[in-house]
């Protein structure tokens, strides 16, 4: 999963950044605006009228109808959208959702290796997407219907304020769109829950005991497409029957128990995570050992979101946790703690060697204080073995953890947080033992593993994301249709929310992440038949003249852009999908965004609305 | 028919110079829909807006009541400029046709723009009851509005223009598809609000509705006014007079001159004629399309005295 590298600011850093950014945009429009209006109003008067009905407009905003704003008469709006909607028949959505999950298994891939993330990404993205198209439609025909209509005529002469006729379709349409979400939420949960259920049998005679150990092993019977090796230890049997637990297969593992002598699978367990990940920073050191500024090698196998080392080689990445306390690994009660790393490495392999055999690796458990001596430094190398696409788990127990005494040679137990844990610092240092393979990684890719967020507290998370896109939708459909007509605020609402969605990527490509260069270099890679991914031949003054039309472009599209809120960072249904917990900071930020927005957008609504001839 | 309510109480209404033109897309005037019109509307009086179709008056009243905005002038209501949506306390309007949400009904209607004027539950009640009885909707009021006639429509539109008990009362067209009696109810209710000191502010293009209810009176045509006044006033014609007489035979009617001229013989009416206000609409319409631009003010007078009369 691709955690976004602004992810890992703090939420102060972030809502610093925002509001520079924000308020230098606002400020821009406002004079804009300004600039405009008195332009449009001094062609048809004088600029001494022009001036004075733009400031009687701005003053009777906020002297007369902001303060006097109703709720009975904002809700007396939003019921009459609710009702409007509902007449539409917008609760048909509702039936089309749950037909499309009563067919899924006709599209939906039963083999797939990870049920619960297929399952989890589908339910989610169909209800985002049906939901913010009915959001589009709903907000964008209604205002320019009551024009049509002229319905609008009896509104606005009535003490109704203009903001009061836009926050009643908002609220009305995001209640509507609140009970569609709930709805499809619960039907969703359920299709999930449902979906990954799925029983096995053990069958007795089949188990083969060893003698020696006592241990039990065999293979479930085949259920759900899958079956789970497994192994059975009698002696472990406590008061409800627990007597082991099956490999993992499909992203889950089932507990056995033995009743009335018969082993019972239990349903499926540890397929609807949140896991909680403490991130460190990532740094490299070369191959040489040194430290490596531009980050580790790119292979040229994607793009740079994923860095590698080498393997055989001095090349490391670094990772620096901060803030850890021996409380956050100690189970109370016991001495011994286990510090849970997990890993997601990318394997890359230059030679062919056995494609099927895994790759292997050490982690270094390093004091970050650069002033000691090495010996004092590292921990002894734990081994590993990493498989591509799979999450490594390991689990190192305090215990484990040893340094060779540099006297005697042999290796003695050191503490971690007494010799390794610098004022709540740490280090790991990962590297690839194989010849000629690689490890990828991202800052994300490996984490401190906190204990366990609730699944469901975390899919709750991830549906208010979603309804707040939803009112994002509506806020910027109710807009554009203050001032066009229904099938063009449409337009600009889907518009809007592509260039929000592909906000992430018009930036890549500015900072040479995607590759291919802006559109004029893509012409021309097109027409001289030159591949994305390799340096542009061609005269270096036409380079220069390429890129520097790009630039322009793509500035101005990220200046565009940036007006958008970016969607894309409203969206963690991929968090959910993978079981990671969903941070409040990230919450946090898509709020402030929303109410931004909400703010900006009511009052642009507010006197565009107030500046239009309604009955023109 | 009272001209004096007309002529002291408080301006409500106000145009300075007020003109329209509507403009293309690209600012290209269009239509000079409104000319420099000049009125003033006080409190209490009846105001009628004459004129043939497309002279003006919806123009001048969707200005007055912000739907529009003047391209020059002043359109003032209560003193208030036209823009300022806090007037709109005080003011009912019933559009030229019923613009209302057909999948509401009566109640549900009334109830609605009840909350736009932040009336308490139990005072929108009362309010709707009591409308829906002076509408005579009772029989219908559950019903949708996509259901209901012209007339009905036209009924309810009434009600909500009336839901807040407004003190100016603006009615375009008050009459069209109201069928004759539907008329005279719409009528005596215009009457009656007046009594109640309201101030009403109409249009029509049916001479009779504003003949029969209207105090003062403004004709427009294409923009223009042409006359402003008391209907009486406007339409009786000083230099003739008309006598009416029965059971005449022609050898009397002979004798008709003689009998007038020694004042002997059954008079049973002696009167300046009025001419209909079709004939001074006609002669109006003819008159300024022969002489464009030329404005006749019967109460020019009146309007000279204007500021000791609004004080
Ligand atoms: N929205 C508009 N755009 C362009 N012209 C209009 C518009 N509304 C009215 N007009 C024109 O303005 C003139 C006056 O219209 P209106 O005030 O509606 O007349 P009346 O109500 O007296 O019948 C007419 O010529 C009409 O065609
Ligand atoms: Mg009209």
């Amino acid at each position: 999963m691709v955690v976004d590298q602004s992810e890992f600011e703090s939420f102060g850093s972030w809502f610093y950044i925002y509001m520079v950014d924000f308020s230098m945009l606002a400020l821009f429009m406002l004079v804009g605006w300004a600039i405009l209006a008195f332009a449009l109003a001094a062609i048809r008067n004088s600029p001494i009228r022009a001036a004075k009905m733009i400031a009687g407009t701005i003053k009777r905003a906020f002297m007369v109808d902001f303060p006097s704003t109703s709720i009975r008469r904002t809700m007396a709006m939003s019921r009459l959208a609710i009702q409007e909607a509902i007449r539409n028949k917008v609760l048909i959505i509702f039936v089309l959702f749950v037909a499309l999950l009563l067919f899924a298994g006709w599209f939906l891939d039963v083999e797939n290796d990870h049920p619960a993330r297929l399952y989890l990404g589908f339910v989610l993205s169909a209800s985002t997407y049906l939901l913010l198209a009915l959001a589009m439609f709903l907000s964008a025909f209604s205002l320019p219907n009551d024009i049509k209509n002229r319905t609008i005529y009896t509104i606005t002469t009535k003490p109704v304020r203009a903001h009061e006729i836009f926050l009643g379709r908002v609220f009305g349409f995001a209640a509507v769109g609140t009970l569609l979400l709930v709805l499809m939420a619960s039907v969703s949960y359920g299709f999930v829950i449902r979906g990954l259920d799925h029983e096995h049998t053990i069958d007795k005679t089949a188990i083969e005991w060893d003698e020696s150990t006592g241990l039990g092993t065999g293979k479930t019977s085949l259920d759900g497409y899958h079956r789970h090796d497994f192994t059975i230890n009698e002696k472990l049997k406590n008061a409800d029957g627990l007597v082991g637990t099956t490999e993992l297969s499909k992203g889950h593992a089932h507990n056995i128990y033995l009743r009335d002598g018969d082993y019972i699978v239990e349903p499926p367990t540890g397929d609807l995570l949140a896991r909680v990940p403490v991130y460190g920073k990532l740094s490299f050191l070369d191959r040489y050992g040194q430290p490596s500024e531009e980050g580790g090698l790119n292979v040229g196998k994607e793009w740079t979101y994923r860095s590698y080392i080498e393997g055989n080689t001095l090349s490391t990445a670094i990772w620096e946790f901060e803030n850890l306390t021996k409380e956050m690994f100690v189970t109370t009660g016991s001495d011994d703690g286990v510090l849970p790393l997990e890993l997601n490495l990318r394997v890359f392999r230059s030679t062919k060697g056995k494609i099927e055999s895994r790759i292997h690796g050490e982690i270094l458990l390093v004091n970050p204080e650069e002033t000691l001596s090495s010996v004092d430094r590292f921990s002894a190398p734990i081994p590993f073995e990493a498989d591509e696409f799979v999450t490594s788990q390991v689990n190192i127990k305090f215990s484990d953890i040893r340094r060779q005494n540099p006297v005697t040679g042999e290796l003695q137990n050191i503490d971690l947080f007494k010799d390794l844990v610098d004022s709540g610092k740490l280090q790991v240092h990962i590297r690839c033992k194989d010849h000629a393979q690689f490890f990828g990684m991202a800052r994300a890719d490996v984490y401190i593993r906190a204990p366990e967020g609730s699944f469901e507290a975390n899919l709750i998370k991830c549906y208010l994301g979603i309804w707040m896109q939803m009112l994002l939708v509506i806020l910027l459909g109710v807009f554009f249709s203050t001032f066009l007509n229904g099938i063009v605020a449409l337009i600009s609402s889907v518009a809007i929310v592509a260039m929000g969605m592909f906000a992430g990527f018009i930036g890549d490509i500015q900072t040479g992440e995607a590759p291919g260069g802006g559109p004029i270099e893509s012409i021309v890679r097109n027409i001289t038949q030159q591949g994305a991914t390799l340096e542009l031949e061609m005269g270096d003054t036409a380079i220069e003249v390429i890129e520097s039309l790009d630039g322009f472009y793509l500035n101005t599209m990220e200046s565009l852009a940036k007006l958008a809120p970016d969607f894309s960072k409203f969206n963690m249904s991929a968090k959910v999908a993978y079981g990671y917990d969903i941070h409040l900071n990230l919450i946090l930020r898509q709020l402030v965004t929303t109410m931004v927005y909400f703010f900006v957008l009511v009052l642009a609504g507010y006197f565009i609305l107030t500046s239009r001839e309604i009955a023109a | 028919m009272s001209t004096s309510a007309g002529q002291k109480g408080e301006v409500i209404v106000e145009t300075r110079n007020l003109t329209k033109t509507y403009k293309d897309f690209w600012g290209r005037s269009k239509v000079h829909a409104l000319k420099a019109l000049d009125l003033n509307v006080r409190r209490g009086e009846i105001f009628g807006l004459l004129g043939p179709n497309g002279s003006g008056k919806s123009t001048t009243i969707k200005l007055l009541l912000g739907l529009l905005f003047p391209t020059s002038g002043e359109a003032l209501v209560f003193g208030k400029d036209a823009a300022d949506v806090s007037k709109n306390e005080r003011i009912g309007y019933l559009p030229e046709e019923s613009y209302l949400y057909k999948f509401l009904n009566a109640e549900e209607t009334l109830d609605f723009y009840g909350r736009l004027f932040n009336m308490s539950g139990a005072r929108r009640k009362s309010r709707i009851r009591d409308l829906i009885n002076l509408i005579d909707l009772d029989w219908a009021k559950r019903r949708q509005l996509k259901e209901y006639s012209k007339g009905m429509t036209r009924r309810i539109g009434l009600a909500q223009a009336l839901i807040n008990d407004p003190e100016l009362i603006v009615l375009d067209e008050p009459t069209t598809g109201l069928d004759p009696i539907g008329t005279r109810d719409m009528k005596d209710l215009i009457v009656r609000l007046r009594d109640q000191g309201k101030t009403i502010l109409m249009c029509s293009h049916l001479l009779a509705d504003v003949q029969d209810v209207c105090d003062r009176i403004a004709i427009l045509h294409q923009g223009e006014l042409k006359e402003l006044g008391a209907v009486d006033s406007l339409l009786s014609v000083q230099d003739i007079t008309q006598i009416q007489a029965k059971n005449l035979t022609p050898d009397t009617e002979e004798a008709i001159r003689k009998l007038i001229a020694e004042n002997q013989g059954e008079l049973v009416s002696m009167d300046h004629p009025t001419t209909t206000l079709e004939d001074l609409f006609l002669s109006i319409v003819r008159d300024s399309e022969s002489r464009p631009g030329f404005v006749s003010h019967q109460e020019d007078a009146d309007q000279q005295e204007e500021p000791v009369a609004a004080e």
